[in-house]
């Protein structure tokens, strides 16, 4: 504790408050308990086992920060590489290689730890060889190394087996509020619980609530839990929470901002509150929240014809204030959203879809009308006249169909599509004959 | 040959005195193939009027065998854009007349189906090959058919087909497939057809298969069940309430079945027409909300949601029953 008070005192007024507090030494890391003893047993046996860790888990839990206190802990000097920053193989080599061969200059004591960040993130024709040069770096090392990645399986399998993977988990909310009261303290902010915890069940990790504070509590003595509600919104938010927003919040304004944090374009987003609207509302709010959605999608409409995305926005108001303004009736308890189902419909529909067209196709030639026509209009005919075994055989024979095809026309699976296409090739080889023999002088 | 087995096609027209109700037109065709020649033509009007029956009644009596050679039928609504109308066109159009003929016809049906700029591109095609090629274009809106081409064109226009020229028709394929039509029958039919002769000759060939009696009360069965039946279940799950059982048939029709947001629209637009169990008021009010989503699905992005909220409206006006 005492040293980063002390710390803080050389530290300029505007630096981010994740800097300014970012954990030391191992004890101040908050959570992730396990992995951190995992990692202090790394380092002390050094040289035992693997060479070089991974630390993987989902972004700004405190895997860098728990490298870096490592460290500090340790006394080892730091060498950090950013994977995507500098992706070619030989400044890998020239930079990782170099320090992971010589030593310091401390003498054999002291180490240094190569931090090598993103290390999920080296793959692409730029990072040609890239991989390649961090395993043949991690074989030769004399020095400790740290990969820090999110996604430990995006690594390839040689660099996975070099490693000795420790996973970080998802901080609980609970968790990370001792922190923020401790800041807060520090910063001389007073504070409601209340608007901590605001501000920890709205963030999606440790960082994110730590900006959030910083971003709110700056310049202000009291921080109240309304000050965070309105202050939240410039986080960037998951398309649940923002949906959340639509769906229950009750000021309109706090809807629209929490779609803009979205990486969403309108395009898909109005298919996530298309998807999930029926889920909330009812009756009369249901038919004014689609009317609001509808005109939403006028505006899509008008976008894409023109080309003007100036008018996104109006479609983006009436999907989120528009779809909110509708529900007249208090908003019941937890919601399970769901993804869109037409996406997923529409890629499960792909065979019956291209069974139903080639048959359009045969249709709209031999009937002259356009496969539209024959979907809309005629498919339904076909199928009543296939309810009649000899009709359908002979027009099997005439369109020359596939059994697939004579399975679609009778909404049947069984071995009934069976039969009549073998009575349909049989009429068809017949006829063939009887054309043989009768030009067959020719 | 194989036998033909569907009737809109084993009683097509094979001469322009064949082709059913429409003899002002007809008659003025007529006296282009007695002069051998034939300007570009411009069919508008309704669907099963006899627009492609005329064009290759037209062909036939024209190029006498060697018509399949010289007559070539693209859909515009089929093909991907103007290239591939285009390059069909253009095959097509290098090689010479076979027979006697001195150019060949190409039947573009379906030509509103065009863009403005892509009928633009049309008609330099028109010109390029004019000396080789006839076209005749079909439409239902010659108003959706730019200036340039309709001023190239001699333009004919379609009408529905009156009830006589249906009932004579139908008569005629009834007694040519020992079918007994009762009066009533053919006034259903008549009914049910509008003016549209392919759906007057469907309806009669799907009767045929419940058997050789053909009533009023079979027509109207077969009508309700040449709509597909999500229709009618996407109805009434909607006026019922379930939004979700609505929607699932919904996108059996948009996904599976493959109809546009129009087709949906129109054929809940005709099972409305005929909905028992709604007061008249209420029709009136789903009717507006019909005229307002079909607008609103040639200005929008995604039928599926315009579609939808329909749906919600007619779950409102379904509770307030």
């Amino acid at each position: 504790m005492t040293k980063v008070n002390l710390l803080m005192a050389y530290v300029p007024m505007m630096i981010e408050w994740t800097e300014k507090y970012r954990p030391r030494t191992l004890s101040d890391i908050v959570g992730n308990g396990k992995a951190v003893a995992e990692l202090k047993k790394w380092a002390e046996d050094w040289g035992v086992d693997k060479k070089a860790t991974i630390l993987y888990g989902p972004p700004g839990i405190g895997k860098t920060s728990a490298a870096y206190a490592l460290a500090n802990d340790m006394g080892w000097e730091v060498i950090e590489l950013n994977a995507s920053d500098q992706r070619t193989a030989a400044i890998i080599q020239k930079i990782a290689g170099s320090a992971a061969q010589t030593g310091t200059f401390e003498g054999v004591s002291g180490r240094r730890l190569i931090i090598l960040d993103e290390a999920d993130n080296i793959y692409g024709n730029a990072d040609r060889g890239g991989v390649n040069a961090i395993v043949d770096v991690i074989k030769k090392t004399n020095q400790p190394i740290v990969l820090i990645a999110n996604e430990y399986y995006d690594m390839s399998k040689t660099l996975r087996s070099l490693c000795k993977p420790i996973q970080f988990r998802s901080i609980q909310s609970r968790s990370i509020i001792p922190l923020l009261r401790r800041i807060c303290r520090d910063e001389g902010v007073d504070y409601d619980i209340e608007a901590l915890e605001v501000i920890v069940t709205k963030a999606s990790d440790l960082r994110s609530a730590i900006n959030d504070l910083q971003a709110i509590a700056q310049g202000r003595k009291k921080l109240s839990a309304e000050d965070v509600v309105i202050g939240i919104r410039d986080t960037k938010g998951s398309i649940f929470k923002v949906m959340t927003e639509i769906f229950k919040g009750s000021d309109p304004r706090e809807a629209l901002y929490a779609s803009y944090t979205l990486d969403e374009n309108p395009e898909d987003f109005i298919h996530w509150i298309d998807e999930n609207m029926p889920r909330e509302y009812k009756g009369e709010d249901l038919a004014n929240g689609f009317e609001s959605l509808s005109r939403a999608d006028v505006f899509l409409g008008r976008v894409r014809r023109r080309q003007n995305y100036g008018l996104w926005k109006h479609a983006g108001e009436m999907m989120t204030c528009g779809v909110q303004a509708a529900r007249s009736q208090e908003p019941h308890g937890y919601t399970p959203y769901q993804p869109p189902s037409l996406w997923k419909k529409l890629g499960q529909a792909k065979s019956v879809r291209a069974v139903r067209d080639s048959i359009a196709t045969k249709i709209g030639k031999h009937c002259h009308v356009s496969q539209r026509y024959a979907r809309a209009e005629l498919i339904p005919f076909f199928k009543m006249l296939f309810k009649k075994k000899e009709c359908a055989i002979g027009i099997s024979a005439t369109l020359d169909l596939s059994q697939n095809e004579i399975a679609f026309l009778l909404d049947t699976k069984d071995s009934g599509a069976q039969k009549i296409y073998d009575s349909a090739q049989k009429r068809i080889m017949l006829a063939e004959e009887h054309a043989i023999e009768t030009f067959g002088g020719f | 040959m194989i036998k033909e087995e569907i009737w809109t096609e084993k009683y097509r027209p094979e001469t322009l005195g064949e082709v059913v109700g429409q003899d002002d037109i007809t008659e003025r065709l007529k006296s282009y193939v007695k002069s051998g020649n034939l300007p570009h033509l411009l069919f508008s009007g309704p669907a099963g009027v006899g627009k492609t029956a005329s064009a290759i009644a037209i062909a036939k009596e024209l190029f006498g065998e060697a018509w399949i050679n010289n007559f070539t039928e693209l859909n515009a609504s089929d093909e991907r854009g103007i290239d591939v109308v285009r390059n069909q066109i253009k095959n097509f159009a290098r090689t010479a007349p076979l027979g006697a003929a001195s150019f060949k016809i190409i039947f573009l049906d379906e030509a509103d189906a065009l863009t403005p700029d892509a009928q633009n591109a049309l008609r330099r095609t028109m010109e390029r090959f004019s000396a080789t090629c006839r076209f005749i274009l079909s439409c239902n809106y010659s108003s959706k058919i730019i200036e340039p081409i309709q001023s190239r064109c001699s333009v004919y226009r379609f009408r529905p087909i009156s009830d006589g020229a249906i009932e004579k028709r139908i008569k005629y394929i009834a007694s040519e497939e020992k079918l007994k039509v009762t009066e009533d029958g053919l006034d259903a039919i008549k009914y049910v057809a509008r003016g549209d002769m392919r759906r007057a000759i469907n309806a009669l060939q799907a009767a045929a298969v419940l058997g050789k009696k053909i009533d009023a009360e079979v027509i109207y069965k077969i009508a309700t069940m040449a709509r597909p039946e999500e229709i009618n279940e996407l109805i009434e799950f909607a006026l019922g309430g379930d939004f979700m059982g609505a929607r699932d048939k919904l996108d059996v029709l948009l996904i599976e079945q493959g109809l546009s947001g129009e087709d949906v629209i129109n054929q809940i637009h005709r099972a409305i027409m005929d909905f028992g169990g709604i007061s008249e008021k209420t029709r009136v009010q789903l009717l507006d909300k019909i005229g307002e989503i079909d607008f609103r699905l040639t200005e929008g992005a995604n039928e599926r949601i315009q579609l939808e909220a329909l749906i919600a409206h007619f779950m409102l006006a379904g509770s307030k029953e």
